[in-house]
């Protein structure tokens, strides 16, 4: 639309999105100053905003015990991280190439995940935490590559048998979870697979795979066709033209929906609490905070959703442009 | 595409759907017909329709969907109306200051919901923001009951969902061209007069998608209510979603569970099925 001119008009909008922007934060801000205060700031009646903070709650999320050098252990995990992640960012101006850095740094960041419980003695919070990236790192490894060849398939198939799979996915994304969950846990318990990162992983891209064929297909179909005909006529199959040609041309469709793939696996709270009974994921694991009835937990709830949700912030401010093309995607193509 | 290189292709995918979708499905509509609990799940007793008949003789499963239908009327409207109001005046600022304000606004809706519910909870805590701006408005004590907890899990709900409604009603009005309006200008329509005549007819497809997918997300929300009443579980602030879990899990009554998740699915069916059939008509008009 027309932009509004009138000084009054833009005083108008900026106030009403300012207003809206404090609306979605107050949570958030709420909450971040909760998780830095001591149990007696935390519980005083009129607000307290301005205290002195504290960690103490975060070291009780994650840590149960420091090591005897306890400062000097931080120091080298932050800065094997540190370097870790300039390395990752930099990558381009290394003369070497690029993927082997970025396989480098996962497999650093994944040794520095194991070596943490080797050097300081963790809370049980830790472990949910890493039961959380690796059912998210293979529902999306997983849900992707199946996904990928699905959704290419129905964007260039015109057949009935396309049209009856899209519309019975379309189906299937509008059931209730707790239709297939019921189910699977059964089986679950008939097979003692419960409690397993297996079942999580196979009952997670299994839920997604209808929303993932959806997006990828609506994102195969902006790739021209003339592009992997060119391919095969140069004697090139089908699936090594798809590979070479289609993937990287549609390669930001394909982050995007790997986006989603990440946050609904993250998110996810119904499956993981029925199909564990200890081996939760993050989400299951805080709402254990606020069931007790101790009130002390109230900080501890407030560090471990703040631990949570930072990395979901790093990856919005990292992919917020996929992450609108995705929602715009999913609904505006259709 | 050939016939058999679109299976070849799609297959994995297709078995996935098949195995973990429709054989489950199946067998939610077999368990629905046992008796079971967790001591009896190797061998369970087939009753026929008799879970059906206990649920729909159930005074809390009506309570429950009562609570359910009620929490979709209210935040279906507030997600569509304040979605649309939010993107039209986000398409009045450009460049960076639109980049930063949506991703404040897009924050509720990508954090964890059990999270989100948890930071909204702090603020009605005892000692919490709100529960001491409330008092300081209405000079009342906030309490916890019925009303105040079902009237959370209402505002968490239009809160954490908005933001998907200002995306898709956001990237809609990109799309608006730009002609049409300017028409409308030289004609002396005002502001008001264009969104009403030309906007909104704009944007009504998106607005029948937003409706059906909210309609049925609302109704099967699970997290958010589940996290808020397992704290006060008497104050019967249940959905259907958190009745039937709590049937299965707590109470331990798998088979009458399951039964509840089948009478979910019809319901979904008979709101879906008007929606699948245009949807296949325009899927066969493309081809």
């Amino acid at each position: 639309m027309d932009k509004v001119r009138r000084p009054a008009g833009r005083v108008f909008i900026h106030t009403v999105l300012l207003l809206f922007a404090v609306y979605s934060l107050v949570p958030f801000f709420w909450t971040a100053l909760q998780s830095f205060k001591t149990f007696k700031d935390a519980f005083s009646r009129a607000p307290i905003l301005i205290f002195q903070p504290t960690w103490a709650n975060y070291q009780d999320v994650w840590i149960r015990s420091l090591p005897d050098a306890g400062s000097a252990v931080g120091y080298l995990i932050l800065a094997a991280a540190l370097i870790l992640t300039c390395l990752m960012l930099f990558a381009r101006y290394i003369p070497v190439n690029p993927a082997w850095i970025y396989i480098g740094c996962l497999v650093g960041y994944g040794a520095l995940l194991w070596a943490i419980p080797q050097l300081v003695y963790m809370q049980k919070f830790y472990s949910y935490f890493i039961n959380t990236i690796i059912v998210t790192v293979f529902t999306i490894l997983i849900s992707i590559s199946i996904g990928c060849l699905a959704g290419y398939a129905l964007a260039r198939y015109a057949g009935m048998a396309a049209v009856l799979i899209l519309i019975s996915a379309l189906a299937f994304r509008a059931l209730p979870r707790l239709a297939f969950v019921l189910p699977y846990f059964w089986i679950g318990s008939l097979l003692n697979l419960l409690d397993s990162h297996l079942l999580l992983v196979i009952a997670l891209v299994a839920v997604n795979q209808p929303f993932t064929i959806w997006m990828l297909r609506s994102f195969f179909m902006e790739v021209p066709k003339d592009l992997e005909e060119a391919a095969m006529v140069d004697g090139a199959n089908r699936l090594t033209s798809f590979l070479n040609v289609i993937v990287p041309v549609a390669w930001p469709g394909i982050i995007s929906t790997a986006l989603f793939t990440l946050l609904l696996a993250y998110n996810e709270f119904l499956l993981v609490r029925v199909l564990t009974q200890t081996n939760w994921t993050l989400p299951v694991a805080i709402s254990r905070y606020t069931g007790a009835e101790d009130p002390a937990q109230l900080t501890l709830a407030a560090a471990a959703s703040v631990s949570a949700t930072i990395p979901i912030i790093v990856v919005i401010l990292f992919f917020q442009k996929h992450l609108v093309r995705g929602l715009a995607a999913g609904a505006v193509k259709g | 595409m050939k016939r058999n290189t679109f299976f070849a292709f799609a297959s994995p995918s297709i078995v996935v759907m098949l195995a973990l979708m429709v054989v489950p499905l199946m067998m939610a509509l077999w368990l629905s017909t046992q008796y079971m609990t967790f001591r009896n799940i190797t061998e369970p007793d087939f009753v026929g329709l008799r879970n059906f008949i206990e649920i729909l003789e159930d005074p809390r499963f009506w309570r429950s969907f009562s609570f359910t239908a009620l929490y979709t009327a209210i935040v279906v409207p507030s997600w569509v109306v304040i979605g649309f109001i939010i993107a039209l005046f986000l398409d009045q600022v450009s460049g960076l200051v639109r980049g930063v304000y949506l991703s404040i606004f897009l924050l509720p809706f990508i954090i964890v919901p059990v999270i989100g519910t948890i930071m909204f909870k702090q603020l009605w805590e005892p000692s919490g923001l709100l529960t001491w701006v409330y008092q300081q408005l209405t000079g009342s004590r906030y309490r916890v009951n019925e009303t105040s907890v079902k009237t959370l899990i209402i505002i968490f709900g239009i809160w954490y969902v908005t933001p998907f409604t200002i995306v898709v009603y956001f990237a809609g009005l990109q799309t608006l061209p730009a002609e049409m309006i300017e028409a409308a200008s030289i004609d002396g329509a005002s502001r008001l007069q264009k969104i009403r005549h030309i906007v909104i007819p704009y944007v009504s497809s998106l607005t029948v998608f937003i409706l059906l997918f909210s309609i049925m997300d609302a109704y099967r929300v699970f997290d958010s209510i589940f996290v808020l009443s397992e704290l006060n579980p008497q104050f019967k602030a249940d959905t259907v979603m958190t009745y039937t879990f709590l049937t299965a899990m707590q109470v331990q009554r798998l088979g009458k569970a399951n039964a509840m998740a089948i009478l979910t699915v019809i319901g979904i069916m008979v709101v879906l099925v008007p929606f699948l059939r245009l949807m296949y008509k325009e899927q066969i008009a493309d081809r």
